[in-house]
């Protein structure tokens, strides 16, 4: 332990203004060259990137010793970091940070064609020092982040739903920290995939749309469990892309009926990832992006990490105060008139509400078998126990997010405005509400159409 | 600040006495140095600490020295190291494009004034400026990072004996030969 804390200096390690590294060789000659990054580890380390071996590399290597001087974009302070090289790591949640980071950076200072990390260099921290010179007043706040917090957990809890909490949580995020854009990602356990379940703020909500694990900030911080943030965005962690080649992988070329357009902005400078769930396990992420740069400074990192944490922990509540006991909720019934034909694809497990897609998964069994049984026998309420209980529908005995799948697919089925509709009938409970006259096919073994 | 005792000997084409330096730099690169250029230094202690410095601006000598203007508050022991002759690298990065170079030296010369080259220091500190809002800083980011005072400025006189290309990609740190 050296008793240093560089947490009051954090904002001069996200990369604004690049640091100054020097080093020197046994015989004390120096090296010194600008550094795109100084990341912070915890108060006593931080990590600098090492992306070529160079002088500074074999500097490192022999003599362990280095000076960084950072700079605060705020107030324009200057410090000196005395650092004592530790160890290099090439994989894990800082080198994954840092190499998101970097791609940011990268492209910002217009050298994304050379970008690379080969590893994160870990430094103890040895001597902080002030360096004198002109300074800028401070304007922004700290505490304002810790009250924009608190209320917005205090809403959280006042949610008795999922629905309600995912839903609760973008618009907090608008409404406590002017947060215009964001969306609730949740993990699929037997595919690996994330699919959106709540956005905020798109022209298009793109509920149901996937992301693959390590694909963007969303696919790194769920696949490391750890926070993903970029201040200076770059094609390489752009999502439009990053979900085609998901899309191509899960040979889904042709088949472009399938994907849900990511909601994602066009030219996003910031984006922020938080992982929910526990220190074991990922349930989801929490995604936010704005079109500045530096829009997410490690601040509301800190801050939007506790309000991902308390989501986390009102989602697993909530699925504890499941009770099936309950009185149902009456029904508003819809009008019926019409008919539409539902096309259940068994391959995927995608239906089709006659030509157009609708959903694929989980998902999709879960209404196929809805349907199914409403036809067969008229019934029209449903517990999500025995949808849990249903071996058919293949859901994992742990983590299975049921609640979630049921979120989505309501979503879906309102954005579409079709004449089915699915309505909470008590906790536990849910109704199907036909509006029309329904027909099921089922193309048993045949390919879903393109 | 003590001074060197040969601070006093700047070596200038006016001066017969004065060593040629060793490394010649290109103009290409001069013309970088002396326009805008983000300026970094650093020595060493004699017990082996890397130090470094921010420089504020640079005027190369018709001899091919380098005047490197540092603040003297802001790099006490840098300055230090220096006056005690301790060995001495400086990198020059061009804002607009990322090029760069690093020249090093045994051994430099350092004189507690620099108030004389004020004016050609703020038309630098300006290029530096408009260089940093061109790359997406706000124009007060740029001018706090630009700024310094100018009664508290120092020289560091250079003499290059090596250079080294420091752009980023294929070439990156290749030394560069009369």
């Amino acid at each position: 332990m050296t008793g240093l804390c560089i947490d009051a200096l954090r904002r001069s390690l996200d990369g604004v203004f690049a640091s100054l590294l020097a080093t020197c060789d046994a015989e004390g000659v120096p090296n010194v060259s600008m550094i795109s990054q100084v990341h912070y580890v915890d108060p006593e380390r931080v990590a600098l990137s090492y992306q070529f071996f160079n002088k500074t590399r074999r500097n490192l290597i022999e003599t362990r010793r280095a000076s960084v001087q950072i700079t605060d974009p705020e107030t324009m302070e200057h410090h000196r970091l005395a650092l004592e090289y530790l160890e290099t790591q090439s994989s894990g949640p800082i080198f994954e940070s840092m190499k998101a980071k970097l791609a940011g950076i990268a492209s910002h200072h217009g050298v994304a064609d050379v970008f690379r990390l080969l590893g994160a260099d870990i430094f103890r921290i040895r001597g902080i020092e002030t360096v004198p010179g002109p300074t800028r007043p401070r304007r922004s706040d700290p505490a304002m982040l810790l009250a924009a917090t608190r209320r917005t957990c205090v809403a959280l809890d006042d949610c008795g739903d999922l629905g309600d909490l995912l839903d609760c949580v973008t618009a907090s995020l608008q409404r406590e920290f002017g947060i215009v854009h964001s969306m609730v990602l949740m993990s699929d356990p037997s595919s690996g995939q994330l699919y959106t379940v709540a956005t905020h703020g798109y022209a298009d909500s793109g509920i149901g749309a996937e992301v693959a694990p390590g694909e963007g900030v969303i696919g790194v911080a769920a696949r490391e469990n750890t926070p993903i943030r970029i201040g200076h965005m770059t094609r390489e962690y752009r999502y439009g892309a990053a979900i085609g080649e998901s899309a191509r992988r899960a040979r889904l070329v042709g088949e472009e009926a399938h994907a849900i357009a990511f909601p994602g902005l066009a030219s996003p400078r910031s984006q922020i990832a938080l992982p929910i769930g526990t220190r074991d396990t990922v349930e989801g992420v929490l995604f936010a992006e704005a079109e500045d740069m530096l829009r997410f400074g490690y601040d509301e990192e800190d801050a939007l990490a506790l309000v991902a944490s308390h989501l986390g922990a009102r989602m697993a509540l909530l699925r504890g105060e499941r009770a099936e006991a309950e009185a149902p909720e009456d029904a508003a019934p819809l009008a019926t008139s019409g008919a539409v034909t539902l096309r259940f694809f068994p391959v995927d497990q995608s239906v089709f509400l006659g030509n157009d897609y609708l959903i694929k998964g989980v998902a999709g069994a879960i209404l196929h078998r809805l349907v199914r049984e409403h036809l067969a026998t008229g019934r029209t309420e449903f517990t999500t126990r025995e949808l849990r209980l249903d071996p058919m529908l293949r859901l994992p005995t742990h983590a299975e997010n049921l609640d979630a799948r049921l979120v989505l697919l309501r979503k879906r089925l309102d954005e579409r405005d079709a004449c089915l509709r699915i309505e909470k009938a008590g906790r536990g409970r849910f109704r199907l509400l036909a509006g029309c006259e329904l027909r099921l096919e089922e193309i048993g073994g045949a390919e879903a159409p393109a | 600040m003590a001074e060197s005792p040969s601070a006093s000997r700047l070596p200038d084409s006016a001066d017969p006495a004065s060593p040629r330096c060793a490394a010649r730099i290109p103009p290409e690169l001069l013309a970088l140095a002396q326009n805008g250029a983000a300026i970094s230094l650093a020595s060493c202690t004699a017990e082996g600490e890397p130090l470094v410095g921010l420089g504020v601006g640079c005027i190369v000598a018709p001899d091919g020295t380098l005047r490197v203007m540092i603040g003297r508050a802001a790099n006490v022991r840098l300055i230090a190291a220096i006056v005690a002759g301790r060995a001495v690298a400086v990198t020059f990065i061009a804002t607009r494009d990322h090029s760069s170079f690093q020249i090093k030296a045994a051994r430099a010369q350092y004189l507690a004034t620099g108030a004389d080259t004020c004016p050609e220091i703020d038309r630098q500190a300006t290029l530096l400026r408009e260089g940093l809002v061109e790359l997406g800083f706000l124009p007060e980011q740029a001018a706090g990072y630009a700024a310094y005072d100018s009664n508290d400025l120092g020289t560091v006189v250079i003499c290059p004996e090596r250079v080294f290309l420091q752009t980023p990609g294929p070439g990156a740190g290749a030394e560069l030969t009369a």
